[in-house]
């Protein structure tokens, strides 16, 4: 076992290179639903129970079956509305059960992103080739489906394994949403030299977490939606900062809670310095711009620190 | 622990849901219903009767309400059991007073232990759907066909033979199902079940043995989740059982009727702190036009009929 992810620097968040985002804004603002798929009967996995309850578990999977049926598309609508574009984050199985949603994301010119093939298929225990082969599938679908490139990865139900970073950028992924270290985008260390981009996926305002795991009312997490975007705007003065929404259609797209999302947005795209950007489009303006200032700058914060991973 | 080969095969990867209990459907583009009477949305009030036994099995999950402390919890128990003593007698006055009924989902035993309550219930003519034998029986995968077969048996003739009602509705303890479920229920002679949580709307449930209506009780909406299991204030629930209506409502417009399912635990929202605040919602929903009560009963009939009309559209 490692005593640490070695995946990423050290970086204080003290007198970096100012990040300057296009058209001067302040904040990169993005949205990154899931739209996912979990299993009635999934195959066992060595690292974890899957369902929570004897099989078939059939409170927790219609649960999570809500966003496909209904959540969706109120979802989609209150995100179109404000012009908001998603970026998916997307257990690619979804593509075969479900076309429809893969045509209304592509309508709505959303971005499409690997989240594996199914939320209940982790990368858990896998080898090096089978994280290569769930990546050349989920380029396949997502391509075949939607014609667009694979940029994006989120490991299906975050079970990345010590090496999956390196196996990204081995394959062409161009952004990861599997560390949560920064609130700005990152270069991450991969054994490769390849450049691979942290992209900010904010575990604090996504909407499992918070409503489900912490049981936060709907109010109260408008509330720290809200504040957080308050205090990422302000520091966007300086330098660029990201703000990432993740969300789930089977919780924010209940009836109940579907009007949070409004106002959030609402609040949000009210805002003059905001870019209303896609992961793909703040991965590639970061890697373009800021990329090398980056690793050049953190440079003397790390001479302490290893290279990589003990072989 | 290496991952087999076959990890990476997905034999139910095709269009559809991975399972071949029902069709998939869009609500969004579903044909609208009409409610009778041209009603634009229905409130489903469902209230849970239930007894936990003090001697629960803790195994294979104790479910939402259920002994939680060292044998034996009287404060689990008696804690629930407040809710058929007291919390249900403060429900039966705000509904009283709004003039609507409910269906009361009853574990048999509690109209075994309280006829005085099975009474009060059928005098407002209430409806009542089964939930089990009573909240230690649980329905689950670990059970044979035939241990379920008797709880499902038991809990429909004693309920029947103890009201006099046909009762044809379903709802099995804390949603658990096992893959029996659904035959065992159609087989007793119900029409409808209300466990699945993936829709706001009624659906057609192929339970291999014949069809049910698979109704659209809410849980994240629920009193029990949203103020027993997550702690949240009832101001809080107050407000998203408001944003739910609204919501439902405003679609309900748009779209054709919808249902808005109250979930209710009389030892939950029966409390003194909180019973007022259901009061004022019903009071405030009921105010509007097009608003009207419905029992689980009549949302089955209705749909129905809509099924009738619109064939597999509607799946």
């Amino acid at each position: 076992m490692l005593s640490e992810p070695f995946s990423y620097d050290y970086a204080p968040y003290h007198h970096r290179p100012r990040i300057v985002w296009p058209n001067g804004a302040r904040i990169a603002f993005w949205v990154a639903p899931n739209i996912e798929f979990y299993e009635y009967a999934p195959p066992e996995s060595p690292a974890r129970s899957v369902w929570y309850r004897p099989e078939p578990d059939i409170i927790n999977y219609s649960m999570r079956d809500y966003g496909n049926r209904v959540g969706f598309h109120r979802m989609a609508d209150v995100m179109a509305r404000h012009g908001v574009r998603g970026s998916v984050s997307l257990n690619v199985a979804v593509c075969d059960h479900f076309p429809q949603i893969i045509e209304r994301c592509c309508e709505l010119d959303w971005e499409l992103f690997s989240h594996g093939i199914y939320n209940t298929r982790y990368l858990y225990n896998m080898s090096e080739d089978q994280q290569r082969e769930v990546i050349r599938d989920s380029r396949e679908t997502i391509k075949r489906h939607s014609g667009q490139d694979l940029d994006g990865w989120l490991s299906p139900a975050i079970s990345n394994g010590e090496t999956t970073q390196d196996v990204l950028a081995e394959e062409g992924i161009k952004y990861t949403l599997d560390l949560f270290h920064d609130d700005q985008p990152m270069p991450v260390k991969v054994r490769s030299g390849k450049r691979l981009v942290s992209v900010p996926y904010m575990m604090e305002v996504n909407d499992v977490p918070v409503l489900s795991f912490k049981h936060i009312s709907p109010s109260a997490y408008l509330d720290i939606a809200k504040a957080h975007f308050d205090q990422l705007y302000q520091e966007g003065a300086q330098s660029g900062t990201v703000m990432c929404v993740p969300l789930h259609p089977y919780l924010i797209g209940q009836p109940h809670r579907i009007a949070v999302l409004d106002e959030i947005l609402g609040y949000i795209t009210g805002h003059d310095g905001v870019w209303l950007a896609t992961g793909r489009e703040i991965a590639a303006w970061f890697e373009q711009n800021h990329y090398d200032a980056f690793v050049e700058w953190m440079k003397p914060f790390n001479r302490a620190s290893t290279e990589g991973p003990p072989s | 622990m290496s991952i087999p080969a076959d990890y990476l095969v997905y034999p139910k990867r095709r269009p559809g849901p991975d399972h071949d209990r029902h069709g998939h459907r869009y609500l969004a583009t579903a044909p609208a219903v009409a409610w009778p009477g041209g009603k634009r949305l229905l409130i489903w009030i469902t209230i849970h009767c239930e007894h936990f036994p003090m001697d629960m099995p803790k195994e294979p999950f104790v479910p939402l309400g259920g002994m939680d402390r060292f044998y034996p919890s009287v404060w689990d128990y008696s804690t629930r059991d407040y809710g058929n003593r007291v919390g249900i007698f403060r429900l039966m006055r705000v509904l009283d007073r709004h003039g609507l009924r409910a269906t009361v989902a009853m574990n048999s035993k509690v109209a075994e232990r309280y006829p005085y309550l099975l009474e009060e219930i059928l005098k407002r003519d209430w409806e009542i759907a089964a939930n089990g034998v009573d909240m230690g029986r649980l329905h689950h995968g670990f059970l044979s066909r035939e241990e379920e077969r008797a709880q499902v048996d038991e809990a429909f003739t004693t309920l029947r033979q103890l009201s006099g009602r046909p009762v044809i509705g379903w709802h099995s303890p804390a949603h658990s199902q096992s893959s029996f479920t659904p035959e065992l229920v159609a087989g007793a002679g119900a029409r409808y079940i209300a466990d699945w949580i993936n829709d706001d709307m009624p659906y057609r449930f192929d339970t291999g043995k014949g069809a049910l209506m698979q109704l659209p009780l809410s849980y994240d909406l629920s009193d029990r989740k949203i103020l027993f299991l997550h702690n949240q204030s009832i101001d809080d629930y107050a407000s998203q059982i408001a944003a739910a209506f609204d919501c439902l409502d405003a679609e309900a417009r748009e779209m054709g009727g919808r249902i808005l399912s109250l979930s209710l635990s009389p030892w939950v929202i029966g409390q003194p702190s909180r019973i007022a605040a259901l009061d004022r919602l019903l009071e405030l929903f009921l105010s509007r036009d097009g608003v009207a009560g419905a029992t689980g009963a009549a949302i089955c009939a209705a749909w129905e009929s809509h099924d009738e009309q619109v064939g597999m559209e509607g799946e």
